[in-house]
């Protein structure tokens, strides 16, 4: 893998953002603790003078200004690193005891401070040194000056914030290189998965991604994309079925238009309009077998019905089985509605009375002649409403019942008996499906029951119940 | 008749706009809802054909608009398939039809002829008889009779002749008899219409010598003669 890449990668991205923000909460901490370092140590400095400066005075008033001559040589002779340096002059400004040079350049400070840089020889050569230094009145005109110098001071702060420094680019170049390898991790693993789906876009569908030594999260999005792959392999056979349904369906319509059309194209006389208006009622059923297809698709792939109309389902019953009756009598079928109560169901009618005209449609077509249809209407002990339709025709034995639904499948046996798509049932599940409700099918002995199950609505309440 | 065609799926709008001149009519497409509102009002249609999802402006605002200047001109709404809601919407805005795509052309045709003349002909539900040639219905009794002869009618049967009679001379297809005289609109499977069509037509047309209800192959009947536009 190419370095800038993983560079580039959203995984180091993030860590070195992160390092970032910890180097520098790192850089905070430590800087509180050098500012505060500095601040004890010079205060602690202020105070050994201002102490000194206290003996001084007590030497002058017991001793008066040769024990303060004495005092200061003894202390000079004492060998100690920091030293305290001490100059004494008269009313008049002249140096009477003391090492300090007459007259430093001094700056003043807050509070009676004084600072000046004086060059020391006795460290291994002249080094300019910082030196702090507060005056005191000792009395008869008489002024000290006590100075020490914060060269040490300044040198430990410099190490402390050196190292601090040093810390800090630690942190950085560790965390850095940390996240260089774990982004390098991250991709090689996000490369595996790339190699596995561009295998699988390549053609191979079969293909699922390696899950073994995969762990946590990326664990979880590997079997996850397996799932998806998994769908969609199934949906892609789904698609081809029905692909290939509709093209075994397209075949016997389109050959019988074609037969047709030869059949006008070889008489001699002028085409016949009979002729012509059979073909067009040919490629009008077929039109309508699509938009019946493309209408399932919108049920089935839209949002569910959102309860804004309420269905009277005995009246929409009736209506249904009226309608169907004449048809039935030709064929001496006799349909018995039993519906009563006023069961309610949220919905749209259009939709309901296709669902259970589909429903009858299919019983009327498959009942024997002189046979019999039953359309139940009730509310079952979960307080839906459940329709249950039943005829005596042969039935759709228990292996099939679950492939009438899918598109364009027909029952081998009837595939030439009886017209048809194969899409009266997948509309009848759509639009069960499409009201919150569902339809299953059962055995009538012999025939078919169809069972359907939809919400009901509390029934509004009866004029005679108050 | 003149048409107004409002519909930006130029696909659609080229092969509507051809067949309608094929069947006679002068038709004008526009693709934008609001040029074709500004066309609707600056001149007279007979018939407007709506699409519900326009640029501009869309189908249904465009009917509201025009019913709010007292512009009556019967309107159709065309609707891709999908939702559910569409006809109440449409029915509410003021359109007077709807169809959903795809839709077949003969369809198309009959259901404009029969908007234009209800447009030409208002006031037609305040009459109180029908007369188709020698086919008379009584609508304050219900009772019809043909050459004087009274023909029981079923309730069903009743409602199927009065909405011929009130279309004569038209052809008015399956899904317009279902949605008029059962009052759902669906798809049925079978030729379950033909059958009750078939049964009045044994009332009315059976012992007379010359039958008014004519079947017209590929799109529906007709009661009576042709009229002619």
């Amino acid at each position: 893998m190419h370095p800038v890449e993983v560079l580039n990668s959203l995984t180091f991205r993030y860590i070195a953002k992160y390092v970032a923000v910890l180097s520098a909460s790192v850089f905070l901490i430590l800087g509180a603790f050098y500012v505060y370092f500095s601040y004890t140590s010079f205060r602690d400095l202020g105070l050994s003078v201002l102490e000194e400066l206290q003996t001084l005075s007590a030497v002058y008033s017991s001793e008066s200004l040769q024990g303060v001559e004495h005092y200061i040589d003894a202390q000079n002779a004492v060998p100690a690193v920091h030293r305290f340096y001490y100059l004494v002059s008269d009313a008049e400004g002249n140096p009477v005891a003391g090492n300090l040079p007459p007259a430093p350049r001094y700056s003043e400070f807050d509070d009676g401070w004084l600072g000046f840089e004086m060059a020391l020889r006795d460290w291994g050569g002249p080094v300019d040194v910082d030196f702090l230094a507060r005056p005191i009145a000792l009395g008869d005109g008489y002024e000290a000056i006590v100075a020490r110098s914060y060269a040490d001071i300044v040198d430990r702060a410099r190490l402390v914030f050196s190292n601090l420094v040093r810390a800090m680019l630690a942190t950085l170049l560790l965390g850095i290189i940390g996240g260089y390898f774990s982004a390098a991790r991250a991709l090689n693993r996000v490369e595996r998965i790339n190699r596995d789906l561009a295998r699988v876009i390549r053609g191979d569908p079969g293909q699922r991604l390696d899950v073994t030594g995969e762990k946590g999260y990326v664990r979880a999005l590997v079997l996850l994309m397996n799932e998806m792959l998994e769908q969609m392999e199934s949906l892609m056979q789904g698609v081809r079925r029905v692909s290939d349904n509709i093209a075994h369906d397209l075949r016997t319509p389109l050959t019988r238009i074609r037969n047709d059309l030869t059949q006008l194209r070889d008489q001699p006389q002028p085409v016949a309009r009979e002729e012509l208006a059979r073909v067009i009622e040919e490629c009008d059923d077929l039109l309508a077998a699509f938009s019946a297809s493309l209408r399932i698709s919108t049920l089935e792939s839209g949002s569910r019905f959102a309860a804004t109309t309420q269905v009277e389902l005995q009246r929409l019953l009736t209506d249904v089985v009226e309608l169907y009756e004449p048809l039935a009598q030709k064929r001496d079928i006799r349909i018995a509605l039993d519906a009563t109560g006023e069961l309610l169901c949220p919905g749209e009618s259009d939709l309901l009375f296709q669902m259970f005209a589909n429903i009858v449609d299919n019983a009327v077509k498959y009942t024997p002649d002189g046979g019999e249809i039953g359309v139940r209407l009730r509310s079952d002990a979960d307080g839906n409403c459940l329709v249950v339709i039943s005829d005596t025709g042969p039935g759709i034995s228990a292996s099939e019942r679950k492939n009438v639904f899918r598109r364009f499948y027909r029952v081998e046996a009837s595939r030439s008996e009886f017209p048809g798509h194969g899409l009266g049932l997948s509309l009848v599940q759509a639009i069960a499906q499409f009201h919150h409700g569902s339809v299953d099918l059962g055995s009538a002995n012999p025939g078919l029951q169809v069972r359907v199950r939809l919400p009901a609505s509390l029934s509004p309440p009866r004029s005679d119940d108050r | 008749m003149k048409i107004l065609l409002i519909e930006d799926d130029t696909q659609v709008a080229e092969f509507v706009a051809s067949e309608l001149s094929v069947a006679g009519h002068d038709c004008r497409r526009e693709a934008r809802g609001d040029v074709g509102l500004d066309v609707a009002c600056a001149s007279p249609f007979d018939v407007l054909i709506v699409d519900r999802l326009l640029p501009g402006l869309d189908g249904l605002s465009i009917i509201e608009r025009l019913r709010q200047r007292g512009d009556q001109t019967p309107a159709l709404v065309l609707s891709a398939l999908g939702d559910v809601d569409d006809r109440v919407k449409g029915l509410h805005s003021g359109a007077d039809d709807y169809l959903i795509k795809p839709f077949s052309m003969a369809e198309l045709l009959a259901r404009l002829e029969v908007l234009h003349r209800r447009g030409a002909a208002p006031g037609a539900d305040t009459v109180t008889s029908l007369q188709v040639a020698d086919l008379h219905m009584d609508l304050l009794r219900q009772q019809v009779a043909r050459q004087g002869k009274a023909l029981n009618l079923q309730p069903r049967e009743y409602k199927l002749l009065e909405y011929l009679m009130r279309n004569a001379g038209q052809v008015v297809t399956r899904a317009m008899l279902l949605e008029h005289v059962w009052g759902y609109r669906f798809d049925p499977q079978t030729n379950v219409i033909d059958v009750h069509v078939s049964r009045l037509r044994q009332k009315i047309d059976r012992e007379f010598d010359h039958p008014l209800l004519e079947t017209v192959r590929g799109t529906g009947y007709r009661l009576g003669p042709e009229t002619k536009r």
